[in-house]
């Protein structure tokens, strides 16, 4: 076991490596802009991952954090100065608002029942949005407003290596949070909630807990997309991008991580090659179909996505006792 | 006064679709504990494929009719699809039936286009009577009338016949209901037909209402029903009906008087709900 | 005397936990089997088993000399099993007559007589006829769960601890019904009670741990003080 891990350590630096080092070597203004919106759909994803993966809460309400993120940072850099400092700044006032509201709707809402949560995180995110629309003298609404990025991410390449820079952050640091005794206790809850009461945890606080570690994280996300598209509406706080984070993490592999980000790959890659497709064919407009559709098969027959699954083939080969005992407790939790 | 009328009659009618949609919502999830996400899509193909049909036959009544058998269809479609491979699994049945609402949503772009379409009010249903000072628009109260007719004939049927026992049984042990002998899984089925025809009744009932019709008038609507739901008590039919008079008309009310709070009010009002009172203010499990 | 049902070494789990490790006994028609043991021994797992409410995981169910251990519930219940479950599941929004109206498969003349004779067993369902089965005693919703089971006609009783929480007034009323139904029908009981148990039962199956220890007639463990106590904690 031990060598396999050093082996995807050393795969995954690798991939790191060569990712940085790829703006120096192509100069595809295309390539740089769709990855860096790859890495930041990663984070968004991670960060869901964190509750639907790790955690086993459905969130429809995602977006909501990811826009407050978005908001701030576009805010702060078009009302001051767009420079460094401000967008550091404004990145640690979205993470702060995200954190608390998180916290609130979190502590109001997690004890809940899963169906009941999820409308409930629809309906409060359907809120946000709701106030973005009107609140016009702050966020111009649907039409929204352009703003000025520092001047140094002027170069696409400085903000791809900010972006890339983020996503390897976020991912130790989440990987280092599931590995914790508190990442376990998540586990615990998502496997048997009642179970883990029973034991003596507070479930109610390690699933706040999750909910604003992801909420936290998904404001970053949201910052880093606003200041690449020097752009924000109010698009950013729809259900679309609350479903583009479920489409990423439940395709690439639920309660990895590493999964997420395949799937964020996989899909912003599909979505860009399929839509340029839509010339030919205007079926190909309609690619959210597609998506669909995989994700329900996923849902059904591969609830683990692609990680899961390929992890769980390998593992097969190696260990074919132990699967009979991990096919059960491993997928979505009940 | 005449006001005071009018937005009765706008809430009301808006309080009965609403009503027309969370009632299937409510007994698919009293039942079976399956909480629909794709509910709205159900919705929305009944707007459109009850406009199309209003345009091929330039019947109101087939139209109608041409919408809710969609509306059946598509139920047992998902049903068989989607619902039955997850059963018992709660987040896999979110996960998926939110899934199913993108695929329902975007078919109605590939069959009817992507762009909004406009929907005609029938002639002998538009304009309106004024009595008095007051004007009463003709289909609204058209709305409510159905409204009315629907809640008397399902609640019939809940009380009055052997598969309405069942139904109401069931919501309350279904465990109990399959060691009687009763194939519940049958009755879900048959239960989850009905409210996709009442959800695409709904749709093409809303047509005329709005004007316009879209892909996404599925989810806006949808949370509405949500709303509704729990307010109204997971699987209490009449509780479902007053739910969502009482949600019609806070919208058209505040819709006229603080325009910018007409939709946060529901949601406030669900949340509290929620909060304070998860079972909803009417519960059907005894 | 005709072996009705057959359980052979029945295994179950529910979620991750194995909770029937080898249960058999059998049913003769027209006697009382009596299930016994320690709580949380797998006496009502048991029947929810049979009932294929908690399908069997391994082992062999036959009913009627057909396997009935892959059927759906409600296969099982049409089949000719009625059930009393241990919290009776009475519909408690569901008037008495609604309660046995549901049980009834097909309304006719013959399951029309069928209800009156129940209801003759059971006087007090008629009074209540009209009132919500929530609304009702204890020692009532037993009665209404008994009659909801026996009103068709079931060819074998399950039921699940009928004196749990009554008044001993109350559980002599029970026993006479249950006695009453004996004459018609075969009935596995499960009861904590000994005392009753011992007056209605013919034969007993002893359950530990998930498994079946001991079986034989009622009257042999009377008089067996060892087993009693070592399994029972009486005597």
């Amino acid at each position: 076991m031990k060598s396999t891990f050093q082996v995807s350590k050393i795969i995954l630096f690798a991939i790191v490596v060569a990712l940085a080092i790829f703006p120096f070597v192509s100069d595809s203004r295309t390539w740089t802009i769709l990855l860096t919106q790859i890495f930041i759909f990663s984070i968004l994803a991670m960060s869901y991952d964190i509750l639907l993966g790790y955690t086993g809460i459905v969130s429809f309400g995602h977006a909501m954090f990811f826009g407050m993120g978005a908001y701030a940072t576009a805010i702060m850099l078009d009302r001051f100065e767009p420079t460094i400092g401000i967008f550091v700044l404004s990145i640690a006032v979205g993470m702060c608002i995200a954190g608390i509201i998180s916290f609130l709707v979190g502590l109001l809402t997690l004890r809940l029942k899963s169906h009941f949560f999820a409308m409930l995180t629809m309906a409060v995110s359907g809120l946000f949005l709701v106030l973005a629309e009107k609140w016009r003298t702050l966020t111009f609404g649907n039409d929204g407003f352009t703003f000025k990025a520092p001047e140094i991410f002027k170069d696409r390449m400085m903000y791809y290596l900010l972006v890339l820079g983020c996503l390897v952050l976020v991912y130790l640091l989440l990987r280092r949070f599931v590995d914790s005794p508190l990442g376990r206790v998540l586990i615990a809850v998502r496997e048997n909630e009642q179970r883990t009461k029973s034991l003596g945890f507070q479930t109610l606080h390690y699933k706040v807990i999750a909910s604003v570690v992801a909420g936290v994280i998904a404001s970053l996300a949201g910052s880093l997309y606003a200041v690449s598209l020097r752009f924000v509406n109010t698009s950013v706080l729809t259900m679309d991008i609350t479903l583009d984070a479920l489409l990423m993490t439940i395709i690439g592999g639920v309660g990895t991580l590493i999964g997420p980000i395949i799937g964020a790959g996989v899909i912003e890659l599909a979505q860009h090659y399929l839509s340029g497709l839509a010339k030919e064919h205007p079926i190909f407009e309609r690619w959210i179909i597609f998506f669909g559709i995989v994700y329900i098969l996923a849902v059904i027959f591969f609830p683990k996505g692609i990680v899961g699954t390929v992890k769980h083939l390998f593992w097969k080969r190696k260990n074919p006792i132990k699967i009979a005992i991990s096919s059960k407790r491993k997928g979505i939790a009940k | 006064m005449e006001l005071l009328i009018n937005l009765l009659i706008n809430g009301l009618a808006t309080g009965m679709l609403i009503f027309l949609l969370a009632a299937g919502l409510t007994l698919i999830f009293g039942l079976m504990d399956v909480l629909n996400f794709a509910h709205g899509g159900l919705f929305a193909w009944g707007a459109f494929s009850g406009v199309w049909f209003y345009g091929v036959t330039n019947s109101f009544t087939l139209a109608i009719l041409g919408a809710i058998l969609t509306g059946v269809i598509l139920g047992f479609i998902t049903e068989k699809l989607i619902i039955t491979p997850v059963y018992g699994n709660h987040v896999q049945q979110i996960l998926i039936t939110l899934g199913f609402m993108i695929v329902l949503s975007e078919m109605l772009k590939v069959v009817f286009g992507p762009n909004q379409l406009a929907a005609k009010t029938p002639p002998l249903l538009s304009g309106s009577w004024e009595i008095g000072d007051v004007i009463i628009i003709k289909y609204r109260l058209f709305i409510i009338i159905i409204g009315f007719i629907v809640f008397g004939v399902f609640q019939f049927i809940l009380k009055r016949t052997k598969i309405g026992l069942v139904v109401r049984a069931g919501v309350m042990n279904k465990e109990m209901v399959q060691a009687l002998g009763i194939n519940i899984k049958q009755v879900f089925l048959y239960v989850f037909m009905a409210g996709a025809g009442l959800a695409a009744l709904s749709g093409v009932l809303m047509a005329p209402y709005s004007g316009v019709i879209y892909a996404e008038m599925g989810m806006e609507f949808a949370i509405l029903a949500f709303i509704v739901v729990v307010i109204g008590g997971m699987g209490s039919f009449p509780g479902s009906l007053l739910a969502a008079i009482l949600v019609g008309l806070a919208g058209s009310f505040m819709a006229y008087y603080v325009p910018a709070l007409s939709l946060a009010v529901n949601m406030m009002l669900m949340a509290i709900v929620l909060i304070f009172r998860p079972q909803g203010l009417f519960t059907a499990k005894g | 005397m005709s072996i009705l049902l057959k359980v052979e070494n029945v295994h179950t789990h529910i979620g991750q936990y194995h909770i029937l490790q080898g249960v058999s006994f059998e049913a003769k028609a027209g006697e009382v089997s009596v299930l016994l043991g320690r709580n949380g021994a797998g006496k009502t797992t048991s029947l929810k088993t049979i009932m294929g409410l908690t399908p069997a995981t391994s082992g062999q169910i036959t009913f009627d000399d057909k396997s009935i251990v892959k059927n759906p519930t409600y296969q099982i219940a049409k089949d000719g099993i009625g059930y009393v479950p241990e919290d009776q599941g009475i519909f408690g929004a569901l008037t008495v007559e609604e309660n046995i109206k549901v049980a009834i498969r097909k309304e006719d003349e013959v399951s029309l007589a069928r209800q009156e004779y129940v209801l003759e067993l059971f006087p007090d369902l008629k009074k209540y006829w009209k009132k919500d089965g929530g609304h009702l005693s204890g020692g009532q919703k037993q009665m209404l769960s008994m009659a909801r089971a026996f009103v068709n006609e079931s060819k074998l009783l399950l039921i699940d601890e009928p004196s749990k929480g009554l008044a001993p007034v109350v559980i002599e009323k029970v026993m006479e019904a249950i006695n009453e139904m004996k004459k018609q029908t075969t009935i596995i009981l499960v009861e904590q009670n000994f005392m009753m148990a011992s007056k209605i039962g013919d034969t007993y199956t002893l359950i530990d741990d998930g498994e079946t220890v001991q079986s034989g007639l009622m009257k042999e463990l009377i008089e067996n003080e060892e087993l009693k106590r070592k399994y029972l904690g009486i005597g």
